[in-house]
């Protein structure tokens, strides 16, 4: 589903060019759970925008779904996105002035002809849990709660990939298990995540662990307690379905 | 229910989310809109009221028979009201004098009129009453102070009353057996117009010759005959050229010219000066609302960068960026522009009513007409727009550019 090769991104700091990601391969096969985890500072989250389309590689190439992004227009990679890419970041964005299940339904307008709908809306917050709460205000909503209206909102379109950047940075530890539970239900229906966090604890949960340090990426020796979960699940290195 | 979200609930939410800081920039709308239009429509009104005002004003000399002159000793009326009507006299020339008056250099119009007799009708008027002809296809002096403009012109069998005449508009009239309608009614004039039937030239012949019209004593009125002759000016004409080339052309013998002795012409040029300075004005608050408007613009840009960012990230295209943030500040343009007119609009109708306005202008105030006010809002309304379409289009612009991955990790 996703290659990337030997990509590199600089960003000119002051003074001097700051290699970001350096040199980094990777593959994220169709149906596995990539946890990308470093510590703050170390590229991940550049990384994680590479492989979304968010920035484009200094050297090297970054391909979704077969399409090499480097060489798509500013258009085409916003189409690709979204049709293919849903977004969970550790703030949870929700506009303050929408219910719950408008919130849900904002990607809508950015995908009109995708399969995001009122009704579809409605499904996933109940997938996410959150059946009685879609009138509710994000003032009314708990962390969590707010973080799977979030988790809603990225699957409205019917992503093929989950792009996580520390999820669940800003939560305490029960509901960081109850949002990464969530995530590991998605993946078990087959819904391929890529995501990145400084909490070595939820190593547990990939299904392929890269390791990043000062832009330099590495592949941590298996094996995961999540490879070998129940069907539906692929695991790592299945085949891609491009 | 819509199945999608449609983009104007996004943007109401988007606009809801600081109601401070929108109300304020809804507010800084509403005052340019109400200063443009507020400006432009006291100008139009007292335009309007200038305009009456010259057009009421009647002629610029009045030319009688030089008989009547000699019984004045020379000097003519005292002539400093609008020269709406000529004096009453028996004094008459023929109207072909027109055809020599018509060649003086300035003179732009020539209206003939006729003074029948006087008569006392109590059903008409507790004092005597003057009864006129006018010619109505020339009338340029009577016409302007109809209370209503009339639907057609004076017609045979038809009369304008001055406002002193009893008798409202399509009722009858009697005048020595003859019966006419009344087709219009004078504005007060503070003149001998107020007390005034004006009949068509037509109609006066046929009444004169109608026995007991006239005091047996007095000389007949011969077709053709006319009392005076009111002239009006080009509108750069001079005067004293004008009045002196009449004098050059008409008989010393027959006629002679009477000038008018004040002008609106000062007031009028006070009301075009004024008119530049309320346009620097309008622009003045332009030029300034540009900066604030865009500052603010590049504030609230700058501070949504991370939900822009997020919103690019989710597929959001450039062009749908650049629309979102040029159409918040188009609703907040459009709703401060209705505020600001409306509030202008009140605020004049409560000037108004006192009669504030009239004190504080040289002239009668005139509303403008709903056309007039219309073109008025959609000045100032288009000129809002404007001021939000062009300050807000570069903070658009730039945001929209940015990478959704700068702008989610550097936005607030």
């Amino acid at each position: 589903m996703i290659e990337v090769l030997g990509v590199t991104k600089s960003f000119r700091g002051p003074g001097r060019e700051v290699r970001a990601v350096d040199d980094a391969s990777l593959h994220v096969g169709k149906g596995e759970f990539v946890l990308i985890l470093g510590r703050s500072g170390s590229g991940k989250s550049t990384l994680l925008g590479l492989i979304a389309g968010l920035v484009r590689p200094t050297s090297g190439s970054v391909r979704i779904k077969g399409n090499d992004i480097g060489l798509l227009s500013d258009n085409s990679l916003a189409e690709l996105r979204a049709r293919e890419i849903g977004f969970v970041f550790q703030f949870s964005g929700l506009l303050p002035t929408l219910p719950a299940l408008e919130n849900v339904l904002v990607p809508t307008l950015l995908c009109r002809g995708g399969p995001g709908t009122r009704s579809r809306a409605r499904e996933i917050l109940a997938r996410v849990g959150l059946t009685e709460r879609e009138d509710a205000y994000p003032a009314t909503l708990s962390s969590g709660e707010m973080k799977r209206v979030a988790i809603a909102r990225a699957l409205i379109n019917g992503p093929s990939l989950l792009i996580a950047d520390e999820p669940t940075g800003d939560l305490d530890v029960d509901t960081e298990y109850e949002i990464m539970d969530l995530f590991r239900q998605l993946n078990l229906e087959g819904m391929t995540i890529v995501m990145v966090t400084h909490n070595p604890d939820l190593a547990c949960f990939a299904t392929r662990l890269y390791v990043m340090d000062r832009g330099k990426l590495g592949l941590e020796p298996g094996p995961f307690p999540a490879k070998d979960r129940e069907p539906g699940n692929a695991a790592a290195g299945a085949p891609d379905d491009e | 229910m819509n199945d999608r979200m449609s983009l104007f609930p996004y943007i109401l939410a988007g606009l809801r989310n600081k109601p401070g800081r929108n109300i304020a920039t809804a507010f800084c709308f509403a005052f340019i809109a109400a200063s443009i239009f507020s400006g432009q429509y006291l100008l139009a009104g007292a335009a309007g009221g200038i305009g009456q005002g010259i057009s009421r004003m009647g002629a610029d000399h009045l030319v009688v028979p030089v008989d009547y002159m000699a019984l004045m000793g020379g000097r003519g009326p005292d002539n400093t009201i609008p020269i709406v009507r000529a004096e009453p006299s028996v004094f008459r020339f023929n109207r072909s004098i027109m055809d020599t008056i018509g060649r003086a250099r300035g003179v732009s119009g020539m209206s003939p009129q006729l003074y029948v007799t006087t008569m006392y009708v109590p059903a008409l008027a507790p004092t005597p009453i003057d009864v006129y002809g006018i010619d109505p296809d020339t009338d340029f002096t009577i016409l302007p102070w109809l209370e209503h403009p009339p639907e057609h012109p004076l017609a045979s069998g038809e009369v304008f009353v001055g406002h002193g005449i009893k008798g409202e508009v399509s009722s009858s009239i009697n005048l020595n057996r003859h019966h006419y309608t009344i087709a219009g009614r004078l504005d007060p004039t503070q003149s001998g117009a107020d007390t005034t039937v004006f009949l068509s030239l037509g109609d006066a012949y046929d009444l004169a010759a109608t026995e007991g019209t006239l005091p047996a004593s007095a000389p007949r009125i011969l077709p053709g005959s006319v009392n005076a002759v009111l002239v009006r000016m080009g509108p750069e004409a001079e005067p004293d050229v004008v009045e002196a080339d009449i004098r050059r052309l008409v008989p010393p013998s027959s006629a002679a010219v009477i000038g008018r002795h004040f002008s609106l012409d000062p007031v009028s040029r006070d009301i075009q000066d004024l008119s530049g300075v309320v346009s620097a004005i309008s622009a003045i608050v332009v030029l300034a609302a540009f900066p604030l408007i865009a500052l603010i613009s590049a504030m609230v840009a700058h501070e949504r960068q991370r939900e822009i960012g997020l919103l690019s990230a989710m597929g959001g295209k450039r062009r749908v960026i650049l629309f979102l943030v040029l159409s918040e500040s188009l609703v907040l343009a459009a709703a401060g522009g209705i505020a600001g007119i409306g509030g202008g609009l009140l605020t004049i109708a409560l000037l108004d009513a006192p009669g504030f306005l009239g004190n504080a202008v040289p002239v009668t105030f005139i509303m403008p007409s709903a056309m007039e006010t219309l073109v008025l809002a959609g000045f100032a309304m288009s000129a809002v727009v404007l001021i939000a379409v062009v300050s807000s289009l570069y903070p658009a612009f730039r945001i929209s550019r940015m990478s959704p991955y700068d702008a989610i990790r550097s936005g607030g």
